[in-house]
């Protein structure tokens, strides 16, 4: 198979506790370099970036225990390199005891320990010898993090095993770290508890259906149960508490023409409202592992009946997402799962004579990417027979014969198709991928297939954390305002000039020839539009829309039409604005099969009949070069951009950077500030100086948010700066979606 | 017909007459959840043509439903006023082209044989008003189709 070699937040761990082995080691070094009387600019300098880089390794593999002490660290640097401190022994000795502090607490943040005290008293150590006031221990050792209240550290979501519609909400301070972080490191408790935690199970393992997903240290006095419809109430009704402000700030502008922007007050409450709603939906998240108990009981009991040895493992403990949600994908994975211990694992004495252990593996893997979570079942069994299931699907459908291998193994999602001639009390009727396909469907998932003849195979899904909110692009079609999820839309292009090819009008995007049509018309509530067009991606192919106008960009808060409405491929469902105003949300999938339906008339009857298979679109994957000295960084970034679809190259400082840009001109460019030979700043300004390289997007990444640094970095040409304080993947990846789509 | 957890109109109820076009229809007042006036409706493409569309009561989206093509009659022109009914799979607005009055049902007058209705009632200025069966009428199958 080629399950793409993802790493979990523990490998990503282990790989920093590493690289900051040789970073501390060098510390030490200079630092015993600067004892001697070598206080340069140059040396103190070097002393300060690593222990900056240190800083942010820490924070992005969820160690914020450590970066809180590296950013101490860094803080007492900071004041040596801008001469606000001289060098003495008692420098030299808080330094070498954070050093050390450090040292100690990588292994046990890997191990999942407790560390935090450790962490506390070598950071208070580090404020003293700053001489700022030391950090002040709030007796609940919540660190300074007191954004949310009542911080409970340690606690972490579980899921009890009763059937009762509870959640058990962690203490808040284990919500994720909001948008909008404070420089410090975010505070992720519950990451680095699970950090040492369940990455590979035992064979075998206990079934218990609580087992897994009870938090290691959570206590009583910190879970608390909670009816799930009381906390669905308390989203409700927060939502209406935004909405009810919302409607009060344009009550503000239009009675009395005040900018309610302008009143401290009224933003701090905007603020309060969206912190709370933030912590609200947190609420509503579990584990994805919650499901781990009942899957690997499904793997045990199939693999008994089969005869088949088959060991189960997990990966991506901390992944949450909404309970609404998981619940609709309890039913696909169990399918997904029996599915590779039926077709996919080969029996023991098969797999000893292709040189395998006899022991096959099926890897539940869940790693939050953005604003979705991606769920892996991937096994190390025989793969899927490409050509057979070709042969079946051309015995009623003559062009599958024609599909390449790629196109064709997606012929296994159709209704009806099975390759397997034993019909088993399992699989081999045919029913069961088009339905896990159609229930990803409904919670806005998608399902991708990759297989290796003899290697394995390997199901992702990808699903929204939440269905409760939506970032969409808001247009009017028609005279009628829709909204539109911003992770469908591939591009907006100006009022485009369309050329009929084949009876169908196309415009071109990236060079290439893409369909277009009028929303209006798709949707029957108008004819043509003269306005841009909405490049929108389905799950397999792209369409343009045009539209009569753009409005904005606004977060929805979907809710569905209802049982009575019938369902609309078109229409994901809608959302109530604060002005009382209902807006529908569409559905890119929908809108282009309808779309397509148009165009083709008769043509398409049999792929309407099918739910039929889509080539995908051919599109080219953006490239990115990543720039960053420190290990740890880069090989994150290149694994969140690699699994979003792009093409990663990467650099280790400015320098190398120019060769690589020389060598192959990328997409965009995504850059660290503080790097040794030449910093994110000067490899900007070298960037922008080359006329060739002067629309080459620049995003400079960095986990100094100082307003300075911010002039710094957009004076010098870059067209984002983003402060990596939560490394907010999602911020991060929709800022270069943005720049991308500017750019193509 | 009707499930028996759904009133239905009876002789000497409360009944909520919705005139629609020249008709008028009935529907058991404990079906009923509030008359909206002038109901803000938003139109929702590719939906039958019996949706006219959603509308915003406090917060939940409703669909408002044209209860002339409901009855498999003639589609109502303009939505004046909308009569929320609850039923079995959520709440529905039933558009009204007059004002809808309470009446004291008098003894059904015969049986009326449109599916989705029930029985004829003599209601006030010698009009008939034929009464809705709001679980048959308003079942996800029907509006589909």
């Amino acid at each position: 198979m080629s399950p793409q070699e993802s790493l979990s937040e523990n490998d990503f761990q282990r790989l920093f506790a590493m690289e900051a082995e040789g970073r501390l080691d060098t510390l030490v070094d200079e630092l015993l370099e600067l004892e001697k009387g070598g206080a340069t600019p140059e040396v103190v300098a070097s002393l300060f970036r690593e222990a900056h880089t240190i800083k942010g390794g820490a924070a992005v593999v969820g160690m914020p225990h450590v970066a809180r002490v590296a950013h101490a660290l860094e803080d007492l640097l900071e004041e040596v390199r801008r001469e606000r401190r001289g060098v003495d022994t008692a420098l030299i000795d808080a330094v070498l005891a954070g050093v050390d502090a450090i040292r100690t607490l990588i292994p046990l943040a890997v191990a999942g320990q407790e560390h935090e005290k450790v962490a506390f008293d070598a950071e208070q150590r580090l404020r003293i010898a700053v001489g700022g006031p030391p950090v002040v221990d709030d007796k609940a050792a919540a660190g300074p993090d007191v954004t949310a209240p009542a911080a409970a550290p340690g606690a972490t979501p579980s899921v009890r095993a009763s059937a009762a519609p509870d959640v058990t909400v962690p203490a808040p301070s284990a919500a994720a770290p909001p948008p909008v972080a404070p420089a410090a490191p975010p505070p992720a408790p519950a990451r680095e508890h699970h950090a040492g935690d369940g990455s590979v199970e035992a064979h075998g393992a206990a079934d218990g259906a609580a087992g897994h997903a009870e938090p290691a240290r959570a206590t009583a006095t910190e879970m608390l149960q909670i009816p799930v419809h009381r906390i669905d109430e308390l989203v409700r009704l927060i939502g209406e508490a935004s909405a009810a402000t919302l409607r009060l700030g344009s009550a503000l502008l239009e009675r009395l023409e005040r900018d309610p922007s302008g009143l401290t007050e009224y933003r701090d409450l905007v603020r309060s409202l969206n912190e709370l709603q933030e912590l609200a939906l947190h609420a509503r998240m579990i584990p994805v592992m919650s499901l781990a108990p009942r899957l690997r009981r499904a793997v045990r009991d199939l693999a008994r009946e089969t005869g088949k040895e088959v060991r189960f493992e997990t990966r991506g403990d901390d992944a949450e997402i909404d309970r609404g949600v998981l619940e609709r994908l309890a039913d696909p994975l169990l399918h997904l799962v029996r599915n590779a211990v039926d077709h996919g694992v080969e029996s023991a004495d098969e797999r000893r004579q292709k040189g395998k252990p006899a022991e096959g593996t099926i890897r539940l893997h869940a790693m939050q990417l953005g604003s979705e979570v991606v769920i892996a079942v991937s096994d190390d069994g025989r793969g899927i027979d490409v050509a057979r299931v070709r042969e079946t699907a051309g015995r009623t459908d003559r062009s599958a014969i024609e599909m390449d291998d790629e196109a064709a193994l997606y012929l296994i999602f159709r209704s009806g198709l099975t390759t397997t001639t034993k019909v088993t009390g399992v699989s081999g009727r045919g029913v069961g991928l088009d339905a896990v396909r159609a229930s990803l469907n409904a919670v806005r998932g998608r399902i991708e297939v990759r297989s290796d003849p003899g290697m394995g195979t390997e199901f992702r899904i990808a699903v929204p954390i939440t269905m409760a909110t939506l970032r969409c692009l808001v247009i009017k079609a028609g005279g009628q305002a829709f909204a539109i999820p911003l992770h469908s839309v591939r591009a907006v292009l100006p009022s485009q000039p369309s050329a009929t090819v084949g009876g169908r009008a196309m415009t071109m995007l990236d060079g290439r020839p893409v369909p277009i049509s009028s929303l209006s018309a798709v949707l029957g509530t108008g004819n043509g539009a003269v306005g841009p067009a909405v490049v929108l991606a389905g799950l397999t192919r792209s369409h343009a829309f045009t539209v009569d106008d753009l409005v904005d960009q606004r977060d929805v808060v979907v809710k569905g039409l209802g049982e009575l409405v019938p369902r609309l491929p078109a229409v994901a469902g809608a959302g109530v604005q604060p002005d009382g105003s209902i807006l529908l949300v569409l559905e890119a999938a929908g809108l282009i099969e309808r779309a397509r339906r148009m165009d083709n008339g008769d043509r398409s009857q049999e792929a309407a009949g099918g739910g039929g298979h889509e080539e995908p679109v051919p599109h080219r994957a953006a490239s990115i070069l990543v720039v960053d000295d420190a290990l740890t960084v880069r090989e994150l970034q290149r694994s969140i951009f690699e699994n979003a679809g792009y093409r990663v190259r990467v650099a280790v400082n400015g320098e190398e950077a120019l060769a690589e840009i020389s060598h192959e001109r990328p997409d965009l460019v995504l850059t660290d500030v503080q790097m040794p030979r030449m910093d994110g700043f000067e490899l900007t300004e070298a960037i922008r100086k080359q006329p060739s390289l002067a629309s080459l997007p620049v995003i400079i990444l960095t986990s100094r948010g100082s307003d300075e640094d911010r002039r710094r970095g957009l004076e010098c040409g870059a067209d984002g700066y983003i402060v990596k304080s939560g490394f907010d993947q999602s911020a991060l990846l929709s800022a270069v979606e943005r720049l991308l789509g500017a750019d193509r | 017909m009707a499930g028996a957890s759904t009133p239905r109109v009876v002789l000497g109820q409360l009944a909520l007459l919705i005139p629609v076009g020249s008709d008028t229809y009935a529907v058991s007042l404990e079906t009923v959840r509030e008359v909206v006036v002038d109901p803000r409706v938003t139109k929702l493409p590719t939906s039958p043509a019996v949706v006219r569309g959603v509308f915003n009561l406090r917060g939940d989206i409703v669909p408002l439903l044209d209860t002339g093509l409901l009855l498999g009659l003639r589609p109502v022109m303009e939505e004046p006023y909308a009569v929320l009914v609850e039923t079995p799979h959520g709440t529905a607005g039933l558009v009204a082209t007059d004002m809808p009055l309470t009446v004291r049902l008098n003894e059904s007058v015969g049986h009326s044989d449109i599916e989705g209705t029930t029985e004829t009632y003599l209601v006030a200025d010698a009009r008939l008003a034929v009464a809705l069966d709001i679980p048959v009428l308003l079942s996800p199958g029907r509006i589909s189709q």
